[in-house]
């Protein structure tokens, strides 16, 4: 797979604030990347580095293989951006702010109708193309936000938190289009700290804390960096001390809570952890009432990595 | 892009109050306080009058004349509306019954001037001028006539020559800020020129349009592959239009509908149009770079600073800039107002040239610098923070 973006050892300080700390990514032709972080990790820092908007330290930035600069047009008009604010003209109407941004990339007057119908279909704003910003909902502002980062079909879009502050149908919709765009040959960045989204959406994922990487693969990839690998959650009252010994001592678990009515066992990888435990309970002779089997997700991992949760700031 | 950098300030209704609007309506209300001293002191109604010739001496024959002549109806100005009578009785008798305010009675080489008892403050200062200035002048083209042969040709002829001109000193320029500005046409002037300073909103505008830490609109800009320059111009030429259109809007009512004088040189004054509209809307590009903040802060901190410029420069209290000059001269040398405003005040009401370009080349210059600045910071494409 062609690699469309890498950066290499970044560094960015704001006097004696580190906002990137060699920080390292590599994106893949075709895939969504997640860049995943708590608010101030670093990935709109990150993001602004990569589009020459913010001038960094230290590192090199190769987009399409070529190395980003301010002036490196060529690039640039490949490049589209969907920033985390919504960026439109409230004095313009739907159509002239999709239109207007598109010919800052598009010259040929045909052309540009053609790609700014094509992208008002695409985030379905046809209703609205003669409104103003001000008059549309949060959602639809989000969506008319995209059409002006996309309209100009780009090989490589960041999306800089789409989603924040926006409905769940939004929200859905916006998450449906993006995955439209990946399969008509995009490739797409994708921040938030949405772990949900980015589980939901990304092929790969990088998760930054403190500006710097800390774990970057799959979902499957990064899961299996953590030592847990199974949260078993077990409702049965009255259990003993001796008994949760039993429990505790099992092979694969490491961390056992009991609040007196549901036992929680937090397990690494093994492939009977559930029949272990509830043989165990059994023999004792409880009866058990619900038993739960949960995968680790994103913030069980970043909680391990960092000992923190994502949501945390 | 133009075309929507355009639209964009024609749909600014913050921008075409501030800069169209609101200057309409000072000059509307300024015409209501102002308009009745200004046609008082520029119109009087024909004074009723009556004549009495008691003489037929050349120095009654003379006055009636004079008096005649201002009596006409085809004149530019008719002070007088005449009727005779054939004795001072008669005509004294009309100002009792008052069909008549004013009365001359011209003897063989005396005049005497009679008031009714209900005549008003302009006939009074009229009737004194009229008969005064003749008074004086028959006995001086007497003197000269009677001791001609006694004084040299050239001498004779410079006297009658002084006599017969009509010499006004009201137009001298004694010093830029030594008169009391003509009240009505100085704040007409001020409101002007205010509507062209508010451009400046236009100047910061067009920073939070180009300038990617300011707004996502501008980052958007920043990062597509179009030159910053081409952008930085069109942006510009999209706001000087429509501060040109909008300052010619209120010239033509200005001139029109309030007929304020506007000077008598077409060419300069809209030389003065375009270098204020420049100079504001680089003013504006300035204070939208130094400000910090959102749009919205950055506009309200330079609409305090514009408020506080067009006070100094006298919009409220037209003898302010006078005052300034007596205690702190230096606050009229630098503050922009203050210099659109003498600008186009000695342009037009003095038509002078040293005062008018003076303030042309100060107006001009800071615009090159603050154009030049705004250029080269609003090229950057890098920023240290965002």
């Amino acid at each position: 797979m062609n690699e469309i973006l890498k950066v290499e050892g970044l560094v960015k300080r704001y006097k004696e604030l580190i906002a990137l700390d060699h920080l390292s990514i590599s994106v893949n032709e075709g895939e969504i990347f997640g860049l995943l972080g708590p608010n101030g990790s670093g990935k709109s820092t990150c993001i602004n580095c990569i589009l020459s908007l913010l001038e960094y330290d230290k590192g090199s930035i190769r987009v399409f293989g070529k190395e980003m600069s301010p002036k490196a047009y060529e690039l640039k008009s490949q490049i589209g951006i969907v920033p985390q604010e919504v960026a439109v003209y409230d004095s313009l109407t739907v159509y002239e702010n999709i239109d207007f941004f598109c010919g800052l990339y598009i010259r040929d007057k045909e052309e540009r109708k053609k790609l700014v119908r094509e992208a008002i279909d695409f985030v379905a704003l046809n209703d609205f193309v003669k409104f103003r910003p001000k008059k549309l909902s949060g959602g639809l502002k989000r969506r008319l936000n995209i059409a002006c980062g996309i309209v100009h079909k780009p090989k490589l879009i960041f999306f800089d938190e789409p989603t924040v502050a926006v409905d769940p149908q939004s929200r859905n919709r916006i998450l449906e289009g993006i995955g439209e765009l990946r399969d008509k040959g995009a490739t797409i960045i994708y921040t938030s700290h949405y772990m949900e989204e980015v589980e939901q959406l990304c092929d790969r994922i990088a998760i930054l804390d403190k500006g710097n990487t800390i774990a970057e693969g799959t979902i499957e990839e990064l899961r299996n960096m953590i030592k847990k690998s199974e949260i078993i959650s077990i409702e049965a009252g009255g259990l003993e001390e001796a008994v949760l010994e039993k429990v505790r001592e099992l092979k694969n678990v490491y961390s056992l809570d009991y609040d007196g009515s549901t036992l929680k066992v937090e397990a690494g990888s093994g492939r009977h952890n559930v029949i272990d435990i509830v043989n165990i309970l059994q023999e004792a002779g409880y009866s058990l009432r619900k038993i739960f089997s949960e995968q680790p997700t994103l913030n069980d991992v970043f909680l391990e990595l960092t000992g923190k949760t994502l949501r945390d700031e | 892009m133009f075309r929507y950098f355009l639209l964009k300030v024609l749909r600014s209704r913050n921008y075409l109050f501030w800069s169209m609007v609101f200057p309409l309506v000072i000059m509307f209300c300024m015409n209501m306080a102002f308009g009745n001293i200004y046609d008082t002191e520029n119109s009087i109604d024909p004074i009723r009058t009556v004549l009495v010739k008691e003489s037929g001496s050349f120095f009654a024959e003379q006055f009636a004349e004079l008096v005649k002549s201002m009596a006409d109806e085809g004149a530019e100005r008719q002070l007088f509306d005449l009727s005779e009578a054939d004795s001072a009785e008669q005509a004294k008798e009309m100002l009792l019954a008052h069909e008549a305010m004013l009365l001359f009675v011209a003897g063989e080489d005396e005049l005497e001037v009679f008031l009714s008892d209900d005549h008003s403050m302009t006939s009074g200062i009229v009737s004194g001028t009229v008969a005064d200035s003749y008074r004086t002048n028959f006995r001086l083209m007497t003197d000269v006539y009677e001791n001609a042969e006694r004084l040299p040709e050239e001498a004779v002829s410079e006297i009658m020559d002084n006599m017969s001109k009509e010499l006004s000193y009201t137009m001298q320029s004694k010093g830029i800020f030594s008169d009391s500005p003509n009240p009505y046409v100085w704040y007409f002037y001020s409101t002007l020129v205010m509507g062209m300073f508010f451009n400046a909103m236009t100047g910061v505008n067009l920073v939070s349009d180009l300038k990617a830490d300011v707004s996502g609109e501008a980052m958007r800009l920043s990062v597509s592959p179009g030159g910053k320059g081409k952008m930085i111009v069109y942006a510009f030429i999209a706001r000087l239009i429509p501060s040109l259109l909008i300052s010619g809007i209120h010239l033509a009512v200005m001139k029109l509908v309030f007929k304020v004088p506007l000077g008598d040189d077409p060419l300069r004054l809209a030389a003065f149009v375009l270098c204020s509209d420049i100079f504001a809307i680089g003013f504006g590009v300035i204070c939208g770079l130094v400000f910090k903040g959102n749009l919205v802060a950055r506009e309200n901190k330079t609409t305090g600073m514009l408020m506080a410029s067009v006070f100094l420069s006298g919009e409220m209290i037209s003898q302010l800039p006078g005052i300034i000059e007596r205690s702190a001269p230096i606050i009229n040398d630098i503050n922009p107002a203050t210099v659109m405003n003498m600008a186009l005040y000695r342009l037009a009401m003095y038509n002078n040239d040293y005062d008018f370009y003076g303030n042309m080349i100060k107006l001009v210059a800071a615009s090159v610098v603050f154009l030049v600045i705004g250029t080269v910071i609003l090229r950057r494409e890098r920023y240290a923070s965002l």
